[in-house]
C-alpha cells in the first residue's frame, strides 16, 4: 500500500486538471482455491493480486486508470493520461489526507489463507464423503473451497483515507447421481465473510448431503409444464427473484440515465403492499457485507421498498451527481481493474405472516420452486429470467411430483405487483453477481412467497 | 524477473519441472453519452503465473508483484501446494517443438486516435437519434482497444511468445412505442476507422430495436424453430464443454462414452481451429506451450475428436490437442475450445424460413449462465425473435422460453444455414432450422 505522503502527492497531481474530484483505490488480494474430485485433491491454486485504480470526476464525466505496476513513476504516467483526457490546469489545490479508523463489523477468527492446507483438505473430505454416503446412487462428487482476503485502501481529494480488510470463504459441492442411463447433478455452495469458523455452524457434511438430496430429486423429476400459473417460491436463494426482477433496476447505474423501468418512481407504489425490500451491507459477517463501500463510504442498510412503495435507490457518488442525490454507500467493484458503480450487497424481502398452507390453498395447477438457480435481467425493459433448480408440481392445493428443466420469466413491474403472499421464514443465500463493475459476492434472500401468476418455461406442453 | 534464477531455484527445491507464464496487457476505453465523453479508462497490467510439478502433480501461483527476493518463499509455497495434490496422473510440461507453418491473422489493425474515436461516436449518436423518431436514447456507446503479449518459458527449454490485438465499438439503442421500451446492442470489430461504414452500423442496430417494438408473448406450443446465428452461437457455446477432454475424463460430459458414435444429426459437422485466419483471435500455441491445430470434432454427426490439455490427455492416454488455455493469467489452465464452429450449409436465413414455412425465428437467448443444466443438457431459456408465416418474417415475439434437451435438439436438425459471422465471436454457428422445440408463453 502507498504511504499517506505518496497518496497526497498523487492526488495533488490529479487535481492539477479540470477534475473536481479524485480518488485512489488500492488493493492487495490473496486467493486460494482447492478442488477435489471423488475425494482426491485435484488442484491447489493461489493468486496474489495488487494494484491501483485512479479515478477523476469532472461533473458527471469520469476518467479511470489502473495498473499493477505500482512505482510512483508509473502511477504518475497513469495520472498524466487521465489529466490529459479531462484537460490540464496549471494550478490546483494541495491535498492533505486525514486517516479515518473504521470499526471492523465483520471480524474473523480463523484466517483461511494462513491455515494449513491439510485442515482445508479435511473439511473438503468431510463434505465429499457426506455427499457420497447420502445415497448409493452417487457416482461422482466434486468439491471446492475458495478463500479470499482483500485489503483495500481508499483515499480521495476530499481528504479521506480509509482502509478495510475483507475475508470470505465458500465451499461448493456438486453431487452426480445416475439413474442407470443419464447423470443428474445437484449443487450446494454456502459461504460468508468469515474465516474457517464458518464451517462450525454450517458443517461441510450438511453441504454435501444437500447437494446429493437435490441430485436425487432431479433424477426422479418429470419434465416441467409450460404456461402462466401461480408459483410458490421458497425462502433463501428464492430471493434471486427480487435480485433480478427488481434489484438491478434499482441500481443508480440504470436509474441515473433513465435506463430502468423504475426510474422517476420514488414514492410510487411499484409492488404489492405485502412487499418490503431491503439492501443491507452491514449484516455482520454476511457474504455481501463490507465495512465501507469501494469508494470508502460506510456501508448502509437501505429500505428500497416499504409496503409496496418505492423508497430509495442504491446510489454511488458519480451516478448520484447525475441524479442530484447523495451516495447510499452502494459503490462496489470486483477489484481495482473495475471502476466502481452502484451494486447490491445483501438484498432481501422482509418477512410477512402468510403460512405455507394458505399459499397452497386454492391452487389447482401451479409450481412450487423450492430451490432457484441464477438469472438475468434487462433493466431497460424489465424483462427477467431465472432458473428453477428444484421444483414440484402443485395440484389441487397439494405438492405432488418433482419437475425439472423449468425457468421463470416475466417483467419486474408485473411480478412485484403479483406477489400476493409473503411468509415468515426469511433466509439468505449466497451468490456471485455479475455486472459492469465485475463479479461481486451478494446475498439474496426472502421468506417463502407466492406469485399469483408467472410464465413457467418447461418442456411438457399440454 | 530473473527467470533463469527462478528456474534454477525451483529445481533446487525439488520441483521436477517449472513454468513461467507472463502476460502484459494494455487497454483504452471510451464511452459517449448525450453528446459528450462519459468515461475514459486506461490500463496496464503485467501478470505472472508460476506452475511447478512434484510427483507429477501440478500446482499454480499467480502473482502481480514478482519480487526476486521472495523467490524462496514463493517456490516453497508452490512445492507445498503440489504435494497436497493426490491425482495419479503424472503431468509433464511441453517440450520445444518446431512450428512448421505459422498461422497469421487476416486482420489489418489501424489504431485510431482518440479524437477520431470521439468524432466517430458523435456521428453514430447523431445518426441513431435521427434514424427514427421512436429511437429515444443511445443508451451505451463505447470504444475499446486492447493489446496483449504473452510469454511462456519452462525448465524443459521451451520459450514461446506472441501478441494479440483487438479494437471494437459497442452501441445500445433504446426505442419506445406505446409506453414500452425495447433495446438492441451491436458489437462491431473495427479494423480501420477510415473505412468503417457508420451508416450500415447505425441501420443494423436501430432496425434491430425497432423490429422488436410491439413484440408480444405467444401461447405455449411446440413448433419448428430457427435459432438465428447469434442465438445458435450462444447456445452452442454454452455446451462447448461437451467436447472437453477434462469433463470426458471425469465422466461429467454427457458424451463421455460416445467417441466414434453418432451424437448429432448427420448434417452437423463441428470444427475447432485456433489457427483459423478469419477468426478474431488466433493462437499458434496454447497457454501450456503446446502447438495448436485444426480438429474435426464432429464429422456428419459422428463424434470423432475431443479437446485436451496436457493433464486431461494423460488421463485419457492420448496427446494434448493444444487446447489448454487460461481465462486470464491468474486462472488455472483448463480445456477450452478456440474458434469452435459448426460447418455452414447452403441456404441463407431467408432460404431457411422458406423451408420452415411456419414457426419461430429466435434472435436472442438470455440467462445462459443459469438456464442450462450441463450434465443432462436440459435447457430452458428466455427468448425473443419473430414469427414466420408462409415462409416470410411476421410479428415480433418476446417473453417466451424455449426448452428441451440440447443433445435431442441437435438430433433434430432439418437444415443448416450459410450465414457465418466471424467478426467477434470465439464460437461461431450459422442459423440452424430445427424440426421442433417446446415454446412457453402466455
Amino acid at each position: 500500500m502507498l504511504k499517506k505522503e505518496q497518496l497526497e502527492e498523487l492526488l495533488t497531481l490529479c487535481m492539477r486538471s479540470e477534475a473536481d474530484f479524485a480518488e485512489i483505490f488500492e488493493e492487495d488480494t490473496n486467493k486460494e482455491s482447492i478442488s477435489m474430485l471423488n475425494q482426491v485433491v485435484e488442484g491447489v491454486d493461489r493468486s496474489q493480486s495488487s494494484g491501483v485504480g485512479i479515478r477523476l470526476y469532472k461533473g458527471v464525466q469520469s476518467v479511470y486508470g489502473y495498473t499493477d505496476i505500482e512505482d510512483m513513476d508509473s502511477l504518475k504516467n497513469v495520472i498524466d493520461d487521465l489529466v490529459d483526457a479531462l484537460g490540464p490546469k496549471d494550478e490546483g489545490v494541495k491535498i492533505q489526507l486525514k486517516e479515518e479508523k473504521i470499526e471492523d463489523k465483520h471480524p474473523i477468527r480463523i484466517d483461511p489463507l494462513a491455515s494449513p492446507l491439510q485442515e482445508k483438505v479435511d473439511l473438503l473430505m468431510e463434505g465429499s464423503q457426506a455427499a457420497y454416503e447420502a445415497s448409493e446412487k452417487v457416482e461422482k462428487v466434486s468439491a471446492s473451497l475458495a478463500s479470499v482476503h482483500q485489503k483495500v485502501q481508499i483515499s480521495n481529494s476530499n481528504g479521506r483515507l480509509v482502509q478495510d480488510d475483507r475475508h470470505r470463504v465458500r465451499m461448493a459441492i456438486s453431487s452426480y447421481v445416475s439413474d442407470g442411463k443419464t447423470l443428474q447433478s445437484g449443487a450446494c455452495s454456502p459461504g460468508g465473510s468469515m474465516g474457517l469458523e464458518f464451517f462450525e455452524t454450517t458443517s461441510p457434511s450438511s453441504i454435501g448431503k444437500e447437494a446429493t438430496r437435490i441430485a436425487l430429486v432431479l433424477s426422479q423429476a418429470k419434465p416441467c409444464p409450460s404456461g402462466k400459473m401461480p408459483v410458490i417460491i421458497d425462502n433463501g436463494f428464492g430471493g434471486v427473484i427480487f435480485h433480478e426482477a427488481c434489484g438491478h433496476s434499482l441500481e443508480a447505474t440504470a436509474v441515473a440515465k433513465n435506463q430502468s423501468v423504475f426510474a422517476n418512481k420514488l414514492g410510487e407504489q411499484i409492488a404489492n403492499e405485502k412487499v418490503t425490500a431491503i439492501d443491507d451491507g452491514t449484516i455482520p459477517n454476511a457474504w455481501g457485507s463490507q465495512n465501507i463501500d469501494d469508494e470508502g463510504n460506510p456501508q448502509q442498510r437501505r429500505v428500497l421498498i416499504d409496503h409496496g412503495i418505492l423508497k430509495s435507490y442504491m446510489i454511488d457518488t458519480l451516478n448520484g451527481r447525475r441524479m442530484g442525490m447523495a451516495s447510499s454507500g452502494s459503490s462496489r467493484r470486483q477489484s481495482y481493474k473495475y471502476e466502481p458503480t452502484s451494486r447490491m450487497s445483501n438484498t432481501y424481502i422482509a418477512p410477512g405472516t402468510d403460512t405455507f398452507e394458505e399459499m397452497l390453498k386454492g391452487i389447482e395447477r401451479g409450481l412450487y420452486a423450492k430451490k432457484m438457480g441464477g438469472g438475468s435481467v434487462n433493466p431497460q425493459t424489465g424483462e427477467f429470467n431465472f432458473a428453477v433448480q428444484e421444483g414440484y408440481l402443485i395440484e389441487n392445493g397439494k405438492i405432488t411430483d418433482p419437475v425439472k428443466g423449468a425457468s421463470l420469466i416475466g417483467t419486474g413491474q408485473e411480478i412485484l405487483m403479483n406477489i400476493d403472499m409473503v411468509g415468515d421464514n426469511l433466509e439468505r443465500a449466497q451468490g456471485m453477481c455479475g455486472s459492469i463493475s465485475g463479479s461481486i459476492p451478494t446475498d439474496v434472500g426472502q421468506p417463502r412467497l407466492r406469485v399469483k401468476e408467472i410464465t413457467v418455461g418447461g418442456t411438457a406442453n399440454e | 524477473m530473473n527467470k533463469q534464477a527462478w528456474i534454477e531455484k525451483a529445481k533446487e527445491l525439488g520441483l521436477e519441472s517449472f513454468e513461467i507464464y507472463q502476460s502484459l496487457s494494455a487497454s483504452k476505453e471510451m464511452t459517449w453519452y448525450e453528446h459528450a465523453m462519459d468515461t475514459f479508462v486506461t490500463s496496464k497490467i503485467l501478470g505472472t503465473s508460476l506452475r511447478g510439478i512434484v510427483d507429477g502433480n501440478v500446482a499454480m501461483i499467480a502473482l502481480e508483484q514478482v519480487d526476486d527476493s521472495k523467490m524462496d518463499s514463493v517456490l516453497k509455497q508452490l512445492v507445498d501446494q503440489a504435494k497436497t495434490i493426490q491425482t495419479p496422473e503424472k503431468v509433464v510440461f511441453a517440450t520445444p517443438k518446431p512450428l512448421e507453418e505459422k498461422a497469421v491473422s487476416s486482420r489489418q489493425w489501424v489504431q485510431p486516435s482518440m479524437q477520431q474515436v470521439e468524432k466517430t461516436m458523435a456521428k453514430i449518436e447523431e445518426k441513431c437519434l435521427a434514424y427514427d423518431p421512436r429511437i429515444v436514447q443511445v443508451g451505451y456507446l463505447g470504444y475499446e482497444e486492447g493489446k496483449g503479449a504473452r510469454e511462456i518459458t519452462n525448465s524443459l527449454g521451451l520459450h514461446l511468445e506472441d501478441e494479440d490485438q483487438v479494437q471494437y465499438l459497442v452501441c445500445s439503442i433504446v426505442a419506445l412505442e406505446n409506453g414500452v421500451y425495447k433495446d438492441a446492442t451491436k458489437v462491431e470489430v473495427v479494423e480501420n476507422f477510415d473505412t468503417f461504414d457508420i451508416d450500415a452500423f447505425v441501420k443494423e442496430v436501430c432496425q434491430e430495436a425497432l423490429d422488436q417494438l410491439g413484440a408480444r408473448s405467444i401461447p405455449s406450443t411446440t413448433c419448428p424453430i430457427i435459432l438465428e446465428k447469434d442465438a445458435m452461437s450462444s447456445l452452442f457455446g454454452a455446451f462447448a464443454g461437451l467436447f472437453s477432454g477434462d469433463l470426458i475424463a471425469k465422466g461429467i460430459s454427457p458424451i463421455a462414452k460416445d467417441l466414434g458414435k453418432k451424437i448429432f444429426s448427420e448434417q452437423v459437422s463441428v470444427i475447432d481451429d485456433p489457427r483459423d485466419p478469419n477468426a478474431l483471435s488466433i493462437a499458434n500455441f496454447d497457454d501450456e506451450g503446446v502447438l495448436t491445430k485444426r480438429k474435426v470434432l464432429v464429422d456428419h454427426g459422428v463424434f470423432e475428436q475431443a479437446l485436451y490439455d496436457i493433464k486431461s490427455a494423460i488421463k485419457m492416454n492420448t496427446e494434448s490437442t493444444g487446447n489448454g488455455f487460461k481465462s486470464g493469467y491468474a486462472s488455472p489452465v483448463s480445456v477450452q475450445s478456440m474458434n469452435l464452429s459448426i460447418v455452414p450449409g447452403e441456404k441463407d436465413l431467408d432460404g431457411l424460413m422458406e423451408q420452415m414455412q411456419n414457426g419461430l425465428v429466435i434472435t436472442d437467448l438470455m440467462g445462459l449462465h443459469a438456464g442450462i443444466h450441463f450434465v443432462s443438457t436440459q435447457f430452458s431459456l428466455q427468448a425473443s425473435g419473430y414469427k414466420v408465416k408462409d415462409g416470410k418474417r411476421s410479428e415480433p415475439v418476446t417473453l417466451i422460453t424455449i426448452a428441451g434437451t440440447f443433445l435431442d435438439l441437435m438430433n433434430h436438425v432439418v437444415a443448416i444455414g450459410n450465414d457465418m459471422d466471424w467478426s467477434y465471436k470465439q464460437v461461431v454457428c450459422p442459423s440452424v432450422l430445427f424440426e421442433k422445440c417446446a415454446v412457453s408463453g402466455e
